[in-house]
């Protein structure tokens, strides 16, 4: 109890002192209201439009879930696929590379041209961000599994996949969840730009856009709450998921299963 | 065939006829044969270099000799074919994400689907030495000697007549190590199993065997293959026996000797 105490509490004052230094800096300097709003009035503004910013939120949360999943599964395949066939390994690196190495938001333009003012080109956009850190995390753990744990499945005559299922993958689980973590947090950014090269009107990326050219100061500075909201909820989730399925990190023991348990192996 | 302790004949179960292994220009073992009977404890011992390992790896299948050797369990050859031993090294190589009862049964998830009744086996085993407490810890949970015990218990329910172990208490304290190798010998005792142990612990391979096969650094080859006169069962207090001394002291003149030639 005093741990979940803790480990709640605490975050939970870092982001109140931030908000205390905010309030200090705009009302210390004499910011004015349409430069910057103190912090309780971004956040009115959020609650006050929440009308409409409900839809919104949930369409980049959907584009963000989407594009992080097309992302991940992606990024698990062509990891495992590289880290298995060294002539892919080497093919596919550099292209890698360069991927990342192409503006966003330069490549939004292009992907709206090609696949429209629909939510397609969105999670084009986010699972590219995503995808690479868990290839890069994913041939990175599978290339260093354990030589002489490999060598034990061998002798004993286990199958390549056998060994791949009960022993490689599971070696993989901590580089492919911090891969995943990584695209967590990219996530919702990658959404947003997407929102604000290729959307029509009802997108949080537009609506603090009109925002911002109507001086509504404390609604822009609201929204950009409400996407760190959703970028720092969806890490919580990956997170929240690696705690329940890798147990051995934390725990010392296992929930002792039922003695009668019919599963075989899984 | 020979003869053993009771005057019953004991076949040999593991059988290796002039098995070498060269990378590239370097001879790594010269051509080497060595039989080991059914229910007896063989040490090998040399220095670091010697090709032991080499040869362990080969008999487990990891490693194919250089043509015109012969490796045989039961008569049957297992050259480049796995499946056939039970194997230990001194990593534990217990996986961190199973428990200490998934990870005993570890050896049958990894070839068909693990059944209640391997479950219940590895219960079993665990209970019978110590670690029933231990079931549903995962490794990290467990000491050193704990985590080598496990994998023992590992290596016995894989049911291979045939146990390479190489130095498998080579990361113990000296006190731990003590106390694993008479649990060892208490084991082997009761499942009769066929051990080929790889030390550079001459006390170690003393204590434990009935033969001790010296090896000379490279080119691996066996220099001496000593019968231990020490009787069963063994306790702490031979390693002061006059006997214990005199081998001891044979085996690292063999050593010693190698290295200054």
């Amino acid at each position: 109890m005093k741990k979940v105490l803790r480990s709640v509490l605490v975050p939970l004052i870092s982001i109140g002192l931030v908000g205390l230094i905010w309030q200090l800096v705009v009302v210390g300097f004499h910011v004015q209201s349409y430069v910057a709003p103190k912090p309780l009035d971004a956040v009115n503004a959020v609650f006050s439009n929440w009308g409409i910013l409900w839809p919104l939120v949930l369409g980049t949360i959907r584009e963000t879930v989407y594009g992080f999943l097309v992302g991940a599964v992606l990024g698990v395949v062509l990891g495992v696929v590289m880290a298995k066939i060294e002539i892919i390994r080497r093919l596919l690196y550099p292209l890698l590379v360069l991927s990342q190495a192409v503006p966003i938001i330069a490549l939004a333009s292009p992907l709206v041209l090609i696949l429209g003012f629909s939510v397609a080109p969105k999670i084009v956009i986010v699972a590219w961000i995503v995808f690479f850190p868990v290839t890069v995390n994913v041939v990175d753990g599978l290339t260093h599994v354990d030589q002489d744990l490999l060598n034990l499945a061998r002798v004993y005559g286990a199958s390549s996949w056998r060994t791949f299922t009960q022993i490689e993958l599971p070696a993989v689980s901590t580089p492919l969840f911090s891969g995943l973590k990584i695209g967590a947090t990219y996530a919702v950014g990658g959404a947003i730009i997407a929102e604000l090269v290729g959307s029509t009107g009802s997108s949080l990326a537009y609506y603090q856009e009109h925002a911002s050219s109507n001086l509504q100061t404390a609604a822009v500075y609201g929204t950009t709450l409400v996407m760190t909201v959703i970028g720092i909820g969806w890490f919580l989730l990956v997170a929240g998921l690696e705690i329940l399925l890798t147990p051995w990190q934390r725990r010392t023991t296992a929930r002792r299963r039922r003695v009668a348990s019919p599963s075989g192996s899984h | 065939m020979l003869v053993g302790k009771l005057g019953v004949v004991c076949a040999a179960l593991l059988e290796i006829e002039s098995i070498g292994k060269t990378f590239g220009a370097t001879t790594v073992l010269a051509p080497t044969s060595l039989r080991v009977e059914e229910g007896s404890f063989v040490s090998i011992v040399g220095p670091s270099g010697c090709g032991k390992s080499t040869l362990f790896n080969i008999v487990a299948g990891l490693l194919s000799p250089d043509a015109g050797g012969e490796v045989t369990v039961s008569g049957t050859s297992i050259l480049g074919r796995s499946g056939h031993v039970g194997y230990m090294l001194q990593k534990d190589l217990l996986v961190p994400w199973r428990t200490v009862e998934d990870n005993i049964t570890m050896v049958a998830r990894l070839t068909r689907r693990v059944t209640e009744e391997d479950r219940r086996e590895a219960r079993e085993i665990a209970t019978r030495y110590g670690l029933g407490e231990f079931l549903s810890h995962y490794p990290k949970a467990l000491s050193g000697g704990m985590r080598q015990r496990v994998a023992f218990m590992r290596t016995l329910v894989a049911h291979q007549p045939l146990l390479l172990l190489d130095e498998p208490f080579g990361a113990l304290d000296a006190q731990t190590r003590l106390e694993m190798q008479s649990w060892l010998l208490d084991v082997w005792r009761e499942t009769g199993r066929t051990v080929l142990f790889v030390t550079h612990d001459v006390d170690e391979s003393i204590f434990l065997s009935d033969r001790i096969v010296v090896m000379s650094p490279r080119p691996g080859r066996v220099v001496a293959d000593l019968t231990n006169p020490l009787a069963r069962p063994r306790t702490l207090d031979i390693l002061t026996d006059p006997r214990f001394i005199e081998m001891k002291s044979t085996i690292l003149h063999l050593l010693h000797s190698r290295e200054n030639s």
